[in-house]
């Protein structure tokens, strides 16, 4: 009876709807794609928990990786080695975005991470490898390197395969069994060899642009750090708290403005659903004059408007959640450079299922509460006068 | 006595004059009647049907149905009686345009709970009945004014009320359709025992009645013969 009620105004109702879904779409799409990055950015915290990150002083640090300025010199490493308290310092050559096959992959997509053999769990945790696969050799003349899941579904990578950067052939010994989205579109090769490629220059003196400084039990990262920056000059010794407090801020602002913007788009919602209600019940007041009439409960009149404005939420809530999460792995295509059919088939990783469930009851509450006021005025209205202005 | 009214009186304010539509009637009317309201238009028909039928609180006065003090009732009451114990016949049927014939003699029996097997058995005898048989799945505006008002009559017998207020119900007919739908109707109240107050200005539908009101400025006479 409520569907045939709202397809009474057809063109009325669709408008609606289109409207609801609408918004929806633009919750979707902002939502998922700033949830994405938001956890990937959280994600990489998840590195190096309880060491300190060591980066030149001025480089841009997005949690624990430097993503701008700044190289390490060799002696520096081999100084803080010698810090009491120190336990192994591992120094990396991190790259945000390289080429692969003439592809130009944008940043944060993908990495290249350049370590000392041996030392891959200080990255990898206990992150295996895919059945077949080695870790690269120490030899860095093999040129041998392992890629994320990511990168090798979408290039078709396997044991064996090669691949190009900076216009040296790299052999994929291994590939990485991880979900985490940073190690997922890394490249994990030795030091050495990520020197020769990105500082071919052999008077240059870099080892890395960042040093993993692991710790003695018992030590705290803050006098350590302290210790590190007050005797060598030029570098930055970040605690896990600091390198939290650079980017949470930014983070917490873009959630924010996330939530912002939904609740400005629900609001929206709320008052189309009402305005379109409101003319509903002007328009239908003889019907439900009617029945108050042969005595239908006040609870049914409210139930029926209400069950209208829902199944308009429902309705565009769900062309909404359908078109927003194909425009939010549109979004994450172009942005990381990955083809779109990937992400098709990805699709709950870009855009959960949890979330998909959370905006439909969101918006499908919305519309409720859009209903009651004209709920209200139709339950209201006063039968006697309204039958008598018919008559 | 199923309806009983005691000085009844109903005021409304229109800007600043205030109106008397209803100005002390008293009337009774017993079960398995047929009572004419007979009035021109104004004078008050309309607004004690709806007294009647428990649609409108009197200024003044009292309204017993069925020896109940109405105005002792609380809304959810009144809402009970309307539904279970009076049907509503309206000059423009009040159909509901998105349902189909048979729904809308649903309706009633929908809202009383009446299990859903019994409630179509039953808006299927009462379309039969009133010769719809052919016109279950039509919606109003698929029907003649006749056809309407029929679907009406078998909607205000949906849950057997002991009283039919009609108010007007050949007003947007023609002649001949009129005669036949009060004819549907005073038949289909005998035959179920049924109370029925019609409100017309068709001295033809009145004098039809066994008891004859006549209203005029909101006071009622009872007219004899």
């Amino acid at each position: 009876m409520c569907l045939r009620n709202l397809l009474r105004r057809r063109l009325r109702t669709s408008l609606c709807i289109l409207g609801v879904s609408v918004a929806t779409v633009f919750i979707v799409a902002v939502g998922a794609t700033t949830t994405s990055y938001v956890t990937t950015i959280r994600g990489m915290n998840m590195f190096f928990t309880g060491d300190l990150v060591v980066v030149a002083e001025g480089a841009m640090v997005v949690q624990a990786f430097p993503v701008m300025g700044g190289n390490l010199p060799v002696s520096v490493v081999e100084r803080i080695n010698h810090f009491e308290g120190v336990k192994r310092v591992v120094p990396m050559l991190v790259r945000f975005g390289y080429h692969v096959e003439a592809v130009i992959q944008l940043a944060p997509s993908n990495v290249s991470i350049g370590m000392p053999p041996g030392n891959w769990s200080v990255l990898v945790g206990h992150t295996p490898l895919h059945t077949g696969g080695n870790w690269p050799s120490a030899d860095s003349d093999k040129k041998e390197v392992v890629v994320g899941p990511s990168l090798a579904k979408q290039y078709d990578f396997a044991v064996g395969s090669e691949v190009t950067i900076e216009g040296t052939n790299l052999t994929i010994v291994g590939i990485l069994d991880s979900r985490s989205a940073l190690l997922s579109r890394s490249i994990v090769l030795p030091l050495e060899l990520a020197r020769a490629l990105y500082y071919p220059d052999p008077m240059v003196s870099w080892i890395g642009n960042m040093a993993v400084v692991e710790l003695e039990e018992g030590e705290t990262e803050t006098e350590v750090a302290r210790e590190i920056e007050a005797d060598v000059l030029g570098v930055e010794a970040l605690t896990t708290e600091e390198r939290n407090e650079i980017v949470e801020p930014l983070l917490q602002d873009i959630e924010t403005w996330n939530l912002g913007l939904s609740s400005v788009l629900y609001l929206l919602s709320m008052i189309l659903v009402t305005m379109v209600a409101m003319m509903n019940v002007s328009e239908r007041r003889r019907d439900f004059a009617t029945l108050d009439a042969i005595g239908a409960p006040k609870g049914s009149i409210f139930r029926i408007v209400i069950t209208e404005t829902m199944l308009i939420g429902l309705l565009g809530a769900l062309g909404g959640i359908v078109l927003g999460s194909l425009a939010a792995i549109l979004i994450a295509s172009v942005y990381t450079n990955v083809p779109l059919s990937m992400f098709l088939f990805d699709l709950f990783s870009i855009v959960s299922p949890l979330f998909m469930v959370q905006i439909l009851a969101s918006t499908v509450f919305v519309s409720c509460i859009a209903g009651v006021m004209p709920a209200v005025a139709a339950s209201k209205r006063n039968i006697q006068e309204v039958l008598r202005a018919e008559y | 006595m199923i309806v009983k009214t005691k000085d009844l009186t109903r005021t409304y304010r229109l800007g600043a004059s205030i109106i008397t539509a209803v100005n002390g009637v008293s009337l009774e009317i017993e079960g398995a009647t047929f009572a004419s309201i007979v009035g021109s238009s104004g004078s008050g028909k309309t607004t004690l049907l709806n007294l009647i039928g428990l649609n409108d609180q009197p200024t003044s006065g009292k309204i017993l149905f069925k020896d109940r003090d109405t105005s002792l009732l609380t809304d959810r009451e009144r809402r009970r009686i309307r539904l279970r114990s009076i049907g509503f016949v309206f000059q423009n049927f009040n159909l509901l345009p998105t349902l189909t014939a048979q729904e809308n003699v649903e309706l009633p029996l929908a809202l009383a709970k009446t299990p859903p097997k019994l409630q179509t058995e039953k808006a299927i005898n009462l379309l039969e009945a009133v010769g719809l048989n052919e016109r279950l799945k039509h919606r109003p505006k698929e029907l003649s004014s006749g056809e309407m008002q029929r679907v009406a009559v078998a909607r205000a017998l949906a849950n057997d009320p002991s009283l039919i207020l009609a108010d007007e119900p050949t007003g947007e007919l023609d002649s001949e359709t009129g005669h036949e739908v009060m004819e549907l109707l005073l038949d289909l109240c005998r035959e179920h025992k049924t109370t029925i107050v019609v409100a017309t200005h068709d001295e033809g539908v009145a004098k039809a009645a066994d008891v004859k009101y006549s209203i005029r400025d909101g006071l009622i006479k009872r007219e004899t013969g």
